[in-house]
């Protein structure tokens, strides 16, 4: 078990290590000098030239590597072009916003996703065929744009919920469930038809399975067996996919950011990328990379204590 | 954003029938791409329809849109739609149907850039994999592992920054991303097709291993292929209009998809039609994509259910009021003694194979105490007929008829509470791959422990004690140990010793045994077989046991129905139906079988039975036999009706039993398939098979 885990946490590393050097190669690839991003349209070039120098753009591209490296190991990921805030500081009072909808989006999505998938498996026929129906089409529409109806229906013409913005949890516990509701409601949609129909495909699977024959033959009750017997068999792939989604949503937050106003992290990174802010787009792309490395390491963990056979070994 | 495309979850049919129904001898194992799945569903119909209707609008666009994409009509700014605008205008009074199709083109096209670099690089990556070993594929896997674990919005977003928005390079590169998952999807596919037979042969052939993944594995991969261009288009596409959305599409006024959608954002208050046309026209090309994905990956036949869902069952109840309802009054049957009368079993009216019949008119009767066997090859109906006894026939399969008369009650017409109350208590089960009876994720102890405080109604620390009893009375020495283990941490063996101390756990009066030993070494089947033997002995219970073993018939069984295509064709006591065997089939079976023949007047070659057993739904109504009988006539051509053999209470199914009897013939080991000789009845061209031979 202690082999497992030093293993994984070297290859999490490792991937971190990967990234960290595509992003600085992505970053230099970028046009413009950090000089030229920072001073902005109309500055001379010996202005852009001392800034270059001060940042040490001119150095070789190994040792910037390895300064930013040793400082990003520290907590620094340097300072904005644009607005000369510490990047690390900006991505600090980002993150929050993006965990929270993320893992709330990931939350409903699973209560959901399993809810329907088993629903549709135990139940079949008619019920079954709805549910593949809904979650076929739920997967195939675009996120943004279920965005903008529920803004139609639930803020607009309803103002159930507010249209855009978020609160702080610090400032206001229930402001800020509110201001996450549509947003989060918006990417639960795709997200809970995936989970719905991977925890159909699973339960379905497990049903067809020969110890549930046995489970029967021996007069278990029809509820033991699929919500105890059967569920507990499906569980490892469901959690599997539950995972995969919360690596996708904290992805595609991006979108739900832009949508609904939010200042999280994919915000950030579209604000970054188009303003050339090469410090945050670096630091947005390693911070969201770790994150993500971490869920799979966890989500790895899990499968094993869920799996008695690996658990064993 | 970035749907990661591992473990894509396939839009499985319901579970059908033909599942069950014994299969043809597969081809191969590879799935070729068939034109015919993607017109079996009308999704699939309607999507195909509706993309070549796209591909052909955008295509010859210029010719008949009203208005070109930058035409602005502020008389019209924010309309629905109209005579002149079909589907409205955008706030500077462009029109929404100009805008859609004419770049319409340009969105199909670059997805299927991401679609060309995902599938082909994740196929290549997956083929070489697959043929140059095991080192090259770690160091691919590894490399794909990391590639999964990226977060692939955020890494396309910063390629943005470095390349700008160049639609096409960025549409690649998310390809490149993609590709990981691909070729995790195909692996698998890839290295099966590597390790065929015919495979091995080609490289002895010397083709070379480019010329194998070629000629030989791509074939098989195009199904697949097929699919994942399908999913990965559509995927391709919501991503493209999600970045074009946030304002990375192609530059203004040049009109995008998710730009048009991200322009309708603005206008929620003042003009929420704006967002209906663009979305729905998205929505709908992604669901055509999905849905051809969907119809090509269906997988054919899945495996039957062990437990019906709820709708089945329901299905099911209904079936059961009928044969009811038109049941005759059960007779009387003496307390303890199974009696199978003329029991039909039968594929149910829906889905594939609807109304094949698998098991007719069996009738047999197990006295309490004895052993009765159920011989024959597979496909013969043994285990639907054993199954049927505890009502635990697969999903799509149900009894059609005829009576099973157990302690006063038709369990054939029993409802599925009922049947609850009698699984485990009355008749309890034994399967024969013991390992996958037992629940994996659950220790021997809980299993068993949990069957008998349900079985019994007692308490935790009782039951717990009466596991351990039970345990040891299946022969477990350390069975403290064993309670604590997980089902894979034990033998096959054990695992079946466990699997029949859950069947007695609630002190059953008649077990039904599949095939029990079946999956196990010969030593183990022979401890497994004493056990049962002493069990019966014991605890007086009666055993069904369902066997293509006629050692096991001669060491356990006192009555042995033998079973061919799903009738009984001989019945009685078993040293009067194994020395003297009166229906051709027995008499074929035992001369097939190494141990029936002792000693001295063991042959020179064992006998075979030629050709196989007929699919279910080929049985004739003449004697279903015929075509393989060495004895057959012209008198068997016609419906054979089950008669006394003169010896007990035995019965055979053979118009020529008694001719067989007095002239003493035996079955000859031949290598001619009988219907060369007699010229009877046409039969599938066939592989000789020995009958003690059984793969299930």
């Amino acid at each position: 078990m202690a082999l497992f885990i030093t293993k994984r946490l070297l290859m999490a590393l490792a991937t971190v290590l990967v990234v960290a050097v595509l992003a600085f190669l992505l970053v230099h690839a970028m046009p413009g000098s950090p000089g030229a991003v920072s001073l902005g349209a109309g500055a001379s070039e010996e202005a852009i030239d001392e800034v270059n120098q001060r940042l040490g753009w001119n150095d070789p591209l190994l040792l910037q590597f390895v300064s930013w490296l040793g400082a990003a190991v520290q907590g620094d990921l340097g300072i904005s072009l644009i607005d000369g805030r510490s990047v690390s500081a900006d991505l600090a009072s980002r993150l929050p916003v993006t965990a929270s909808l993320a893992a709330g989006a990931t939350l409903l999505s699973a209560v959901l996703g399993i809810a329907l998938g088993v629903t549709a498996a135990v139940r079949g026929g008619t019920v079954d065929r709805i549910i593949g129906g809904v979650a076929g089409m739920a997967v195939a529409l675009p996120a943004f744009w279920i965005g903008i109806i529920f803004v139609y229906l639930l803020a607009v013409q309803s103002s159930v919920f507010p249209a855009t913005g978020y609160v702080p949890f610090e400032v206001s516990p229930q402001d800020w469930a509110l201001s996450l509701a549509l947003p989060v409601i918006t990417l639960a949609v795709g997200g809970g038809a995936f989970i719905a129909r991977q925890t159909r495909a699973s339960m379905l699977e497990a049903l067809q399975q020969e110890h549930i024959r046995t489970l029967r033959a021996t007069a278990t009750p029809t509820w033991k067996i699929l919500y105890i017997h059967a569920l507990r068999y499906a569980s490892l792939p469901i959690v599997a996919g539950i995972a995969l989604q919360f690596i996708q949503l904290f992805g595609g937050s991006v979108i739900a950011e832009q949508l609904f106003a939010m200042p999280g992290l994919g915000q950030a990174v579209q604000n970054s990328v188009s303003t050339h802010d090469a410090p945050s787009v670096q630091g947005v792309v390693v911070i969201a990379t770790v994150v993500v490395v971490a869920v799979n390491l966890v989500l790895e963990l899990a499968t094993k204590f869920l799996d008695p056979k690996l658990r064993a070994s | 954003m970035i749907p990661n495309v591992a473990p894509a979850p396939a839009d499985s049919a319901e579970p059908t029938a033909a599942a069950v129904l014994p299969k043809a001898p597969r081809q191969s194992a590879a799935k070729k791409f068939s034109g015919s799945k993607l017109f079996a569903s009308p999704a699939s119909i309607a999507g195909v329809i509706w993309l070549a209707a796209l591909v052909v609008a955008s295509l010859t666009a210029p010719l008949w849109l009203p208005f070109k994409t930058e035409d602005q009509d502020f008389t019209a700014v924010l309309s629905g739609p109209t005579a002149a605008h079909w589907l409205g205008t955008d706030e500077l009074g462009r029109d929404l149907l100009s805008r859609i199709f004419a770049s319409a083109a340009g969105t199909l096209g670059t997805s299927m850039i991401t679609v060309i670099v995902a599938v082909g690089l994740g196929t290549l990556l997956a083929m070489l994999a697959a043929a140059a070993g095991e080192r090259v594929e770690t160091v691919i896997s590894r490399v794909t592992e990391i590639m999964m674990s990226l977060p692939g919005t955020v890494i396309i977003l910063a390629v943005i920054g470095a390349v700008g928005t160049n639609i096409p390079l960025i549409m690649g590169i998310l390809g490149v991303l993609i590709s990981a998952g691909i070729y995790r999807v195909m692996l698998g596919q890839a290295k099966s097709l590597q390790s065929q037979l015919y495979i091995d042969a080609a490289k002895v052939d010397g083709v070379s291993t480019a010329g194998i993944s070629l000629r030989h594995v791509l074939p098989g991969l195009t199904n697949t292929i097929v699919v994942q261009a399908a999913l990965i288009f559509a995927v391709g596409m919501l991503i493209q209009a999600g970045l074009a959305f946030i304002g990375f599409g192609p530059p203004i006024p040049q009109p995008s998809w998710g730009g048009m959608i991200q322009g309708a954002s603005q206008h929620v208050y003042d003009a929420p039609w704006l967002m209906v046309p663009t979305g729905a026209v998205l929505a709908l090309t992604v669901l055509a994509a999905n849905a051809i994905g969907n119809a090509l990956g269906k997988a054919p036949n899945a495996t039957a259910s062990h437990l019906p869902s709820a709708a089945a069952r329901r299905q099911r109840g209904k079936a059961v009021a009928a044969i009811a309802a038109t049941a005759p009054a059960s007779q009387d049957v003496a307390k303890n003694t199974l009696s199978v009368r003329n029991l039909s079993v039968g594929v149910d009216s829906v889905g594939a194979g609807k109304g094949v019949r698998l098991v007719t008119d069996v009738s047999f009767d197990v006295e309490p105490g004895t052993v009765l066997g159920l011989v024959g090859e597979s496909g013969c109906g043994k285990t639907m007929t054993a199954l049927s006894l505890l009502g635990l026939l697969p999903s799509g399969v149900s009894v059609t008829g005829g009576q099973i008369l157990w302690n006063g009650k038709n369990l054939a017409a029993a409802t599925e509470k009922d049947m609850e109350g009698i699984r485990g208590r009355g008749i309890a089960l034994i399967s024969q791959e013991p390992m996958r009876a037992l629940d994996p994720m659950f220790t021997v102890g809980y299993q068993l422990t949990g069957t008998v405080r349900r079985l019994r109604g007692i308490g935790r620390a009782d039951a717990k004690a009466e596991a351990l009893g039970l345990l040891e009375k299946v022969g477990i020495v350390d069975a403290a140990r064993i309670l604590k283990t997980y089902p894979h941490q034990i033998s096959g063996g054990m695992a079946q010793r466990v699997a029949i101390a859950l069947a007695l756990a609630g002190r059953p009066r008649l077990l039904v045994a599949d095939e029990p030993t079946t999956a196990l070494d010969v030593t183990v089947q022979a401890e497994i077989l004493s056990l049962l033997r002493s069990l019966v002995k014991d605890t007086g219970m009666s055993v069904v046991m369902v066997t293509h073993d006629l050692g096991v018939v001669a060491d356990l069984c006192d009555q042995v129905a033998v079973m061919y295509a799903g009738e009984v064709v001989e019945n009685g006591r078993t040293d009067s139906i194994l020395d003297n065997p009166r229906h051709p089939y027995t008499l074929a079976l035992l001369a097939a079988d190494p141990h029936a023949n002792h000693g001295a007047d063991m042959p020179e070659r064992l006998a075979t039975i030629s050709g196989q057993v007929p699919q279910p739904k080929d049985w004739p109504s003449t004697c279903r036999f015929a075509a393989r009988c060495q004895f057959a006539g012209s008198a068997c051509l016609v419906p054979i009706p089950l008669l006394p053999s003169g010896t007990g209470d035995g019965v055979v199914r053979c118009v020529k039993a008694d001719e067989l009897a007095v002239e003493g013939l035996d079955w000859l080991a031949t290598d001619v398939p009988s219907h060369h000789i007699l010229n009877l009845v046409e039969a599938p061209a066939a592989a000789t098979r020995t009958a003690e031979k059984d793969p299930a």
